[in-house]
């Protein structure tokens, strides 16, 4: 398989990646708009499986998509312009630089607390909850964020009306 | 305290603010303003 092929494959996973990440993250808003803390007795623990693997595949697939994205950006010369956000390459730039924040907040910060609420590390139910209100927080950051990288990855290779 | 991450409105208005402010950065930047 040549690198033209990879950069075909590289860009379906990654537009999959973010649907699979980010759909994840719509959801959650449309169904639970507003904060509520988790039912953290024994029959949540009937959802807790099924939880627990959603998040590992959004959680992963946000890595599938930093990964394809660099690729696509190495394979066509453009990475370095674009990191540094360099003449026209800033829309994208920006784009990028957001989706990685978003990365890092899913990585840093969500997935540590998000370890607690689901009962990977035993905690009191008191930092549990506490961790939940954080995880919440942190998700819906991302939420908001991925309009401006959306739209910015978007708007970088076809929208070149929009910047001149 | 209450947040815009707290609502609905609040998450999509938000986002859309904010992708505004960035488009205008955007376009200043590349002197399209």
């Amino acid at each position: 398989m040549g690198l033209g092929t990879l950069d075909i494959l590289a860009r379906w996973l990654h537009i999959i990646g973010v649907l699979v990440w980010m759909g994840h993250n719509y959801a959650n808003v449309i169904q639970t708009p507003t904060f509520k803390p988790p039912r953290l007795d024994a029959a949540a623990d009937v959802f807790a499986a099924a939880t627990k693997r959603e998040h590992a595949i959004f959680r992963h697939a946000s890595l599938v998509t930093l990964v394809t994205g660099l690729y696509m950006l190495w394979y066509r010369g453009m990475l370095i312009d674009t990191l540094a956000l360099t003449g026209p390459f800033v829309a994208l730039g920006l784009g990028v630089w957001i989706g990685t924040l978003m990365v890092a907040n899913l990585w840093l910060v969500l997935w540590p607390h998000q370890r607690i609420v689901l009962g990977y590390v035993q905690a009191p139910v008191e930092q549990r909850l506490r961790c939940s209100r954080i995880t919440f927080l942190s998700s819906r950051t991302n939420t908001i964020l991925s309009f401006p990288a959306l739209f910015l990855m978007i708007a970088g290779s076809h929208g070149g009306f929009l910047f001149g | 305290m209450n947040l815009p991450h707290d609502s609905f409105a609040g998450t999509v208005v938000t986002g859309l603010v904010l992708t505004g402010v960035l488009f205008v950065v955007v376009r200043l930047l590349t002197n399209a303003g």
